[in-house]
């Protein structure tokens, strides 16, 4: 029986009018009909519709801390950057104090540079340096942002980027351009402004024996190559100010509780183990970069408050980052060496505020400048 | 590349205007060839050559086992197509599943083997594909009907990028003699294809990733027993997420091929609605289940050779079905359990005489319930990772696990709960109807008021594109 596309239109006149296709598959045939119904006006109006929804919604998010050319973190974005970090690029990986704390224009006025963004919140530095060690294409500085409680135990809540930059399809590619167009020219694009995100983050009451969700917001801005700072927000609206410090406060609390308790011999000797592990990692990437002529520095951005009471008490600067810079032989700053890098603004003790950034950078750049020179000048010696 | 991707949706755009143009109706047909590699390529280009050996290789078979003078010469080009296709199957999608158990195979007989790392990708729709251009063979073998006289025409069919990587399952019958004419949609095909992938669009961003996916992930993904309403929601959420996910995909699949003036099947019609198995598996991704029965179950000898048998066969069968959808023993298990309330609803009607009552609408109901709820069990092994974690769910649903946490806060559990009540009312309510008979007596202003709802709803809930769970399989 020869197939026949039956896309014929059938009356719809209510009960009865239009024949239900009750049989469930002819092998032979398909039957697609049309409703009966004026689909030229219909669409004119829910385009109208919907055009007029959006336009509402876009604009209430502009009133709710949401702004046009504000681009979304994602896997995609971080592999655009990672393919400009070839050659003698200066790059910058870490977690998200060296993602916020370094301004990528002040750097660029200061040093004629501009660096390649590639650190990402909550992820220790180590399989972005597995990377670029790996890429015989890559002969660049490296800066390594050093966050104690990431580097040192190896967490990297987005290190699947590294995977994802190699194995990106065509199909992601061209839709990440096509979306940063959006995100260019639209407020309402972020994730924080889906519905899903409102859900999630929602005030419903708790059930009993649950704990309240204490997950990090959204923190920050980000411009098309990852140039990053705190989020207004952050600084303006003293609540969520409040809610970002109570979220750090709420995992730190813990932390510190566990830590004065008794420590349990076999997690610290596991603990210290899994450092040692890692440091030896670090010197191993570090050297290969170097023998194809290029750098890797350490640096160490601003915190205090609760992140100062952990940090400083679980990772001693000398069993930590200065343990980490001798046995990789490595160039170093770290802000509790130099004052002019301190007493800089911290609004949830973790990331510096936005201008602090600014000066931030203007201060670090020619540090890291200098120290590097005086290591070439005792090298050359 | 994905549906609710805007890759795709420049990609469509393109598509129909070279599809409108004032070009001869063979180079449009060229177009949608070069468009379907295109489609398949952006995931991953080196796989259209699977796309070319099966076309290659049954379009050669078929046109063999046809002109062969012996039975024995048409069976041995069947067995090359099928070899040739279940080969590429086994290879890229079962090779692991199949290394894995000969190793533990061996090591329950003692002996010790370190199997070869098995690190090969899965190419996406890969069981859809083989098993279309296999009923092409299949049906010229079994002389339902002749090869196709066009190469293009074929090659269209094993490529057709609507239904490519996710069906529906189109048969030869029912999509290459559509190739054969000048296909274009009227201004009203046009407008309903693009409502029903904004239907599609809907279920798949709005109801599957917005509202259900956050219950089932936290229900599935949390390690240990959980309290009943956590493990409760975690699998009607999945249950829901399921549905709209492959509903969805097949429902963008039908408005994309309409749009361009192609009629491809229906895939669903209101499953949660079924009063009993058969009757599930009649409205249940209707283009493999009748796959499977009419390649499958009707071949091996169906109901024809006494009542063992028959129940024999449709275990077969649904374990194969099961198996079809994953390299994993859990999936065999869930076609197992379909298979085994199929034979079971089977022997009951045998057994029990139709009576008055099994008409009342009361009953229906309490049949409908009983199917869905039975089916909800089935779906805790299609999503656990493991027998273990399959078994700590159930045990969970039914307040017998030990230790049970709450893992869900209300932010999930009720708009899953939601969701899934309003999916349930809505297929008892279309059960013995279709969408088109109620769009057709619905006022325009109604229409076209949910239309902008759900394209507002759509544009609100975009994000980084995820993918159909059914890519998988």
């Amino acid at each position: 029986m020869p197939s026949s596309t039956s896309s014929s239109e059938v009356p719809g006149t209510g009960k009865g009018g239009l024949k239900p296709i009750l049989t469930f598959f002819d092998p032979e045939h398909v039957d697609r009909p049309v409703p009966a119904r004026p689909w030229g006006r219909i669409a004119m109006m829910a385009v109208l519709a919907a055009t007029v929804l959006m336009a509402a919604w876009e604009v209430s998010w502009r009133g709710h801390w949401q702004y046009p050319g504000d681009f979304k973190n994602t896997d995609d974005l971080w592999a655009q950057e990672r393919r400009k970090a070839t050659g003698d690029a200066t790059v910058i990986i870490g977690s998200s104090r060296i993602f916020f704390d370094i301004d990528l224009d002040i750097w660029e006025d200061i040093t004629g540079v501009r660096p390649v963004q590639l650190a990402f919140e909550g992820t220790s530095p180590q399989p972005m340096l597995a990377d670029l060690a790996a890429d015989e294409d890559f002969k660049g500085l490296v800066i390594v942002g050093v966050t104690n409680g990431l580097t040192f135990s190896g967490y990297a809540l987005r290190g699947d980027a590294v995977e994802h930059a190699r194995t990106q399809s065509i199909s992601r590619r061209i839709g990440h351009r096509l979306w940063m167009v959006f995100d260019t020219l639209f407020a309402a694009t972020d994730d924080a402004t889906r519905p899903k995100t409102i859900i999630y983050h929602a005030e419903f009451p708790l059930r009993e024996g649950m704990e309240r969700r204490m997950e990090p917001r959204k923190l920050m801005v980000m411009d098309a190559d990852r140039n990053t700072r705190v989020a207004p927000r952050v600084m303006e609206d003293e609540a969520f100010q409040q809610l970002a410090r109570d979220i750090w406060a709420d995992g730190l609390s813990r932390k510190l509780a566990a830590m004065k308790e008794a420590p349990d011999p076999d997690a610290m000797a596991k603990l210290q183990e899994n450092m040692d592990r890692i440091i030896a990692d670090f010197s191993e990437k570090a050297a290969k970069i170097r023998a194809r002529g290029g750098e890797v520095v350490f640096a160490q951005m601003p915190y205090n408050g609760m992140y100062a009471e952990l940090e400083d008490a679980a990772f001693p600067r000398e069993r930590a980052f200065d343990r980490l810079v001798a046995e990789t032989g490595s160039v170093s700053v770290t802000f509790h060496d130099y004052p002019e890098l301190q007493g800089l603004h911290l609004p949830e003790w973790s990331h510096l505020a936005p201008r602090d950034a600014e000066v931030f950078t203007a201060r670090f750049a020619p540090i890291l400048d200098a120290r590097l020179e005086e290591s070439k000048a005792i090298k050359a010696d | 590349m994905l549906f609710n991707s805007l890759t795709f949706v420049a990609f469509f755009a393109i598509v129909l205007a070279l599809h409108y143009a004032p070009f001869p109706w063979r180079l449009k047909k060229f177009n949608l060839l070069i468009a379907s590699y295109l489609f398949y390529a952006a995931w991953s280009p080196p796989f259209v050559i699977l796309l070319w050996i099966s076309t290659f290789v049954d379009w050669h078979a078929a046109q063999w086992i046809h002109k062969a003078t012996s039975q024995a010469r048409r069976r041995a080009f069947l067995i090359l197509s099928l070899a040739t296709n279940l080969g590429i199957l086994g290879y890229f999608k079962y090779g692991e599943f199949l290394m894995e158990n000969f190793t533990a195979a061996l090591g329950a007989a003692g002996i010790a083997y370190a199997a070869p790392e098995w690190n090969i990708i899965l190419p996406v729709g890969i069981s859809f594909y083989t098993f279309q251009t296999m009923a092409y063979s299949l049906d010229v073998y079994l002389r339902r009907s002749a090869p196709s006289k066009s190469l293009l025409d074929f090659s269209l069919f094993v490529t057709f990028f609507p239904q490519l990587v996710a069906g529906p399952i189109v048969r030869p019958s029912q999509l290459i003699p559509q190739f054969a004419e000048i296909k274009q949609a009227t201004s009203n095909q046009l407008f309903w294809g693009l409502g029903l992938i904004t239907i599609g669009l809907f279920e798949k961003i709005v109801l599957a990733d917005a509202f259900l996916a956050p219950a089932a992930d936290a229900a599935f993904g949390h390690k240990g027993a959980l309290a009943p309403l956590d493990a409760w929601t975690g699998v009607l959420a999945f249950s829901g997420q399921i549905f709209f996910d492959f509903s969805g995909y097949s429902t963008i699949a039908i408005g994309a091929a309409l749009c361009l003036g192609f009629a491809l099947p229906n895939n669903f019609r209101f499953p949660y609605a079924a009063i009993g198995f058969s009757d599930f598996w009649r409205r249940w991704h209707i283009s493999l289940s009748t796959w499977l029965r009419d390649y499958l179950y009707i071949p091996i000898g169906g109901n024809k050779n006494g009542r063992i048998r028959t129940y024999v066969n449709l275990m077969v069968t649904m374990l194969l079905g099961g198996l079809w959808h994953g390299a994993s023993w859990t999936f065999v298990v869930w076609g197992g359990l379909h298979g085994a309330y199929l034979a079971g609803e089977r022997l009951l009607r045998e057994m029990i005489p139709e009576q008055s009552w099994f008409k009342s609408f009361w009953f229906k109901v309490a049949m409908a319930m009983l199917t869905y709820f039975l089916i909800n069990i089935t779906w805790v092994f299609f999503r656990a990772q493991s027998f273990g974690d399959a078994a700590t769910m159930l045990l969970s649903m039914f307040a017998l696990a030990e230790d049970p946490k709450k893992a869900l806060y209300l932010n999930e559990i009720a708009p899953a709960l939601l969701v899934v009540a309003g999916m349930v009312a809505t297929h008892w309510r279309m059960r013995s109807t279709t969408k088109e008979e109620i769009i057709a007596a619905t006022p325009p202003i109604v229409i076209a008021g949910a239309w902008a709802v759900m394209i507002f709803a759509i544009l609100i809930s975009q994000g980084s594109d995820s993918a159909f769970i059914y890519f998988q399989f």
